[in-house]
C-alpha cells in the first residue's frame, strides 16, 4: 500500500532534536536514563498544564507548533503505555486512601488516549481520532491507519504521533522484567555492551502528512510489522520488503534499532545480511528504548535524508525480540 | 472498495458465555447486573454490577491456559476469540495466515491486577508473574502468541469505543488489501482500577442503570468480551454470513475530557459519517442500539445527535440495561447484538426506563418486537471525546 509525505516534524527526545537541531552534541544518560528534554510549553494554560501527566505534556509541547499553524483532518497517536505514571499515582491513591474518596485527574489523565483526545481539544478538531496501544507496533500501527485514511481520502492532512514516557512506576516495573542494564554504561557506548539489557528513554515525535509531494521532506514509501521470535523469519520477511519496495533502486542507511541488549542482537545481525553493503547506524544510543522509539527513528531518517542528501533509508527496529517493524523512507527528490 | 462480511461470532458477557445465551436472555429481557462478588474490595457486596459469576482459575482450566501472567481480561478475550474462529471454521493455518489480521481493544488491559500492579510498580515485593501483563497490547498479544499468528496484529484504545475502532480498523485493513480477513473485537474485566475511577467521576449508579430515564443515576460497569471474523467478498465463499458492515466512522467531540457536549456534535458526526460511508439515508436506519450508559450527560447528548440527525428518530435501546456497560469490549458486544437484531429481525426491549428525559422526550423500545430489520446502527462514546458508529446491514 502506498503510504505519505511526511511535511513538518517536531521531534521532542533525550537530544537536541527540537528546536535547533544538533545531533553531534550527544546528551548523555542522568539516572541510567534517557529521558527528553521538555519542550516549550509558553502556549499551554497553566491551569490545564498544572493537570497534565508526563506523556500528555510531551505530546502537546510536540503537537502544538504544528497544531497552531497547520490544519489537520485527524489525529492518531501510537502509545504502548500513555500516561502510566498518571495511572499509578491513582493506583496509589486506591491503595494508600483505601478506595475512598478520590480525586478523578489521575485517572482521567491516565487512559492512553488522553493524548490523542488532548490535542483534538486544543485543535479543536472534531475529526478522526484513534489510539493504537500495540506495545512496541502501536506507532506503525498508527502510521498504517493514517496510510489507509489517506488512501480514502488523498485531499485530507493528518497529524501522525508516536509518544511513550519513562516513569519511576515504569523503570521500576520494567527492571524488575530484566528490561533494563543494571550497570551504569556511556550511552555513545552502548553498542559495544555484552550484557542484556538496554537504556530506557522516552519523547515524542509528531509528524504532519499527507499525498502532497509538493514541499514535502521525505517519502515514507513503506511499513512492515511482524510478530515473530525466530530470526529465519524476520530475515525472510525483510528480503520480500525489499525485492518489493526497493526493487533496484540502492540503500543509503540503515537505520538499525539495536539497543545494547544482548538478547536481541542476532535478530539485527541476520537482517543486516540482507541488506549488505550499507551504511548502519544505530539510534538507541540518542533516545534510549522504549516502546514507541520507531517514530524517533522516522524523524531522524526525514532528518539524515534532508541533510546529508540520502535517497533511501530503512529502519528496522523490534521490541524485545517478538515485534518487528521496516519502514522504508526515500527522498522527494 | 470490498465489502466486508461477518463470517463469525464470539461473545461472552454477563448474560452468558455463548451467543445463543446472549440471544436468549435478551429475548426474555433479562438483567444480569447484581451486586460485585468475586473482586475482593470495599464495593464487595454493594456495587452494582455486569459481573461475569466465574473464577478466573475456572476460565484457565476451561481455556486450557497453562502460560504464565495470563489475566482475566485475556481470558475473556480468547474465550471470545475462540468461539468466533470455530464459528467462522477458520483452520490453524488459516488463523496463522500473513493474510489474517487480529485487532484488539480493551481500555484496561492488566490493570484488572490491581494489586499486583501496585506491589511491581512500587517495588514493595518479589515480581509478580504479571509484569509484561499490565499494558493493552498484552490481552492481544496473548492471542497472538498462543496461535502462532503472523498478519497484522493491533490493540486499540480509545476507552469506551475501542472495540468500534477495532472493528473499523480490520475492515480497513481487508479493504485496502492489507488482510484477507480479519478478526476484530474487544475485553475488558471488571477491576477495582476502574471501578475507583468511575466512582471519582460520581458517574457509578448506586443502583441498577435506567438507561434514558430521567430519574437516571449513573452506570454500572460490567465485563465481558466479543470478537467478530470479518471477511472480504472474495474470501467469504460459501460460508454462513450473518450480516454486512455497511458503514463506521470515528469523530472526536474536542469539548472535554470526560463529557459529551450540549450539541453532541462528537456522536452527531460519528452517526452522520457511517451513514454516509454506508451510503443510506437517516431514514433507512431501522433501529439504534445506543451507546446509552444511563450517565446525565451521556443519554442526553445521545438523544440531541439522534434528534439532530433524524427528523423521526428510529427505534432505539440500550442494551446496557441488560449488561452493564463493558467498557472497551461494549462496541465488539453491541455489535453482535445489532448483528442478532438482523438475523433474527426482532428487537430488545431497554431495561428500567420509566420516563423520558424532559429536554429531549425520547422513549426508547421497551418490549420485545419482530419488525422488518434491515440496517442497524450501533453507537460507542468514550471519554476524550472519542465517538465511533457503526452500521451493519441485512445480508
Amino acid at each position: 500500500m502506498s503510504m505519505f509525505y511526511i511535511h513538518q516534524t517536531v521531534c521532542v527526545s533525550a537530544q537536541k532534536t527540537n528546536g535547533v537541531i544538533d545531533l553531534d552534541d550527544i546528551q548523555p544518560i542522568k539516572d541510567n536514563k534517557l529521558q527528553a528534554i521538555e519542550p516549550n510549553y509558553d502556549s499551554i494554560p497553566p491551569a490545564m498544564y498544572r493537570r497534565m501527566g508526563r506523556a500528555v505534556r510531551l505530546a502537546s509541547g510536540a503537537a502544538l507548533p504544528l497544531l497552531n499553524t497547520l490544519t489537520f483532518n485527524g489525529i492518531v497517536m501510537g502509545t504502548a503505555n500513555g500516561g502510566l505514571e498518571d495511572c499509578i499515582k491513582f493506583l496509589n491513591q486506591i491503595v494508600d486512601y483505601n478506595e475512598g474518596k478520590l480525586t478523578p485527574t489521575n485517572f482521567v489523565q491516565s487512559t492512553t488516549n488522553a493524548i490523542a483526545s488532548q490535542l483534538a481539544f486544543f485543535s479543536a478538531n472534531k475529526g478522526y481520532n484513534n489510539t493504537h496501544v500495540h506495545r512496541g507496533l502501536a506507532f506503525e500501527n498508527a502510521a498504517l491507519d493514517v496510510g489507509m485514511m489517506l488512501n480514502e481520502f488523498p485531499d485530507n492532512s493528518y497529524l501522525l504521533g508516536g509518544i511513550d514516557e519513562i516513569s519511576a512506576y515504569q523503570y521500576n516495573i520494567e527492571s524488575l522484567a530484566n528490561m533494563y542494564k543494571k550497570e551504569v554504561i556511556l550511552n555513545t557506548e552502548l553498542y559495544n555492551s555484552k550484557t542484556t539489557g538496554c537504556i530506557p528513554g522516552d519523547g515524542c515525535s509528531m509528524f504532519a502528512v499527507n499525498k502532497q509531494k509538493t514541499g514535502a521532506t521525505a517519502k515514507l514509501k513503506a511499513i512492515g510489522t511482524l510478530h515473530t521470535d525466530k530470526e529465519e523469519d524476520v530475515a525472510q520477511y525483510l528480503k520480500h520488503f525489499m525485492e518489493k519496495n526497493l526493487g533496484d533502486n540502492s540503500l543509503n542507511l540503515f537505520l538499525s534499532g539495536e539497543n545494547g541488549d544482548s538478547r536481541y542482537l542476532p535478530y539485527y545481525n541476520a537482517c543486516k545480511k540482507i541488506v549488505p553493503n550499507v551504511t548502519i547506524e544505530g539510534f538507541k544510543h540518542l533516545c534510549g528504548e522504549y516502546a514507541t522509539a520507531s517514530s524517533f527513528a522516522l524523524w531522524l531518517a526525514c532528518y539524515k535524508i534532508k541533510s546529508n542528501n540520502l535517497k533511501n533509508v530503512l529502519i528496522y527496529n523490534n521490541f524485545r525480540g517478538k515485534q518487528h517493524s521496516f519502514m522504508l523512507v526515500e527522498s522527494v527528490f | 472498495m470490498s465489502r466486508i462480511f461477518v463470517t463469525g461470532i464470539g461473545i461472552i458477557s454477563p448474560l452468558g458465555d455463548t451467543l445463543s445465551l446472549n440471544h436468549t436472555a435478551l429475548k426474555k429481557g433479562v438483567c444480569s447486573i447484581s451486586t460485585l462478588e468475586l473482586i475482593h474490595s470495599n464495593f464487595t457486596g454493594k456495587l452494582p454490577v455486569g459481573e461475569i459469576k466465574i473464577e478466573t482459575r475456572t476460565f484457565k482450566e476451561k481455556l486450557k491456559v497453562k502460560e504464565s501472567g495470563f489475566t482475566r481480561n485475556s481470558l475473556l478475550a480468547l474465550h471470545a476469540f475462540i468461539d468466533a474462529v470455530n464459528d467462522s471454521k477458520l483452520s490453524t493455518e488459516e488463523i496463522a495466515s500473513y493474510d489474517t489480521a487480529l485487532i484488539g481493544a480493551n481500555s484496561v488491559g492488566g490493570m484488572c491486577l490491581t494489586d499486583e500492579l501496585y506491589k511491581d510498580a512500587n517495588s514493595k515485593s518479589e515480581a509478580s508473574e504479571y509484569l509484561s501483563s499490565y499494558d493493552g497490547g498484552s490481552v492481544t498479544l496473548a492471542m497472538q502468541e498462543r496461535y502462532g499468528m503472523r498478519g497484522i496484529i493491533d490493540t486499540i484504545n480509545t476507552a469506551c469505543s475501542s472495540s468500534a475502532n477495532s472493528i473499523m480498523y480490520g475492515a480497513r485493513l481487508i479493504q485496502n488489501g492489507l488482510a484477507k480477513r480479519a478478526i476484530v473485537g474487544g475485553s475488558d474485566s471488571l477491576a477495582k482500577y476502574t471501578i475507583n475511577g468511575f466512582n471519582s467521576l460520581y458517574i457509578l449508579s448506586d443502583e441498577i442503570c435506567r438507561p434514558f430515564d430521567s430519574e437516571r443515576k449513573g452506570l454500572n460497569l460490567a465485563e465481558g468480551a466479543a470478537f467478530l471474523v470479518l471477511e472480504s467478498e472474495e474470501t467469504v465463499g460459501n460460508k454462513k454470513v450473518y450480516a454486512e458492515l455497511t458503514g463506521y466512522c470515528n469523530a472526536n467531540d474536542a469539548f472535554h475530557p470526560s463529557s459529551l457536549s450540549e450539541n453532541a456534535d462528537g456522536p452527531f458526526l460519528a452517526m452522520q459519517g457511517a451513514l454516509q460511508k454506508a451510503n443510506l439515508q437517516p431514514n433507512q436506519i431501522d433501529f439504534i442500539n445506543t451507546h446509552g450508559t444511563a450517565t446525565e450527560n451521556n443519554d442526553e447528548a445521545e438523544s440531541v445527535a439522534m434528534i439532530r440527525l433524524f427528523e423521526k428518530v428510529p427505534a432505539f435501546a440500550s442494551t446496557k440495561s441488560n449488561t452493564g456497560h463493558t467498557l472497551g469490549a461494549a462496541g465488539a458486544i453491541e455489535a453482535v447484538y445489532c448483528i442478532l437484531n438482523l438475523t433474527e429481525q426482532e428487537v430488545y426491549q431497554s431495561l428500567h426506563y420509566k420516563n423520558p428525559i424532559p429536554k429531549t422526550g425520547l422513549v426508547p423500545v421497551t418490549a420485545y418486537t419482530k419488525m422488518p430489520i434491515n440496517h442497524v446502527l450501533s453507537n460507542s462514546f468514550g471519554f476524550g471525546g472519542n465517538c465511533s458508529s457503526l452500521i451493519f446491514s441485512k445480508a
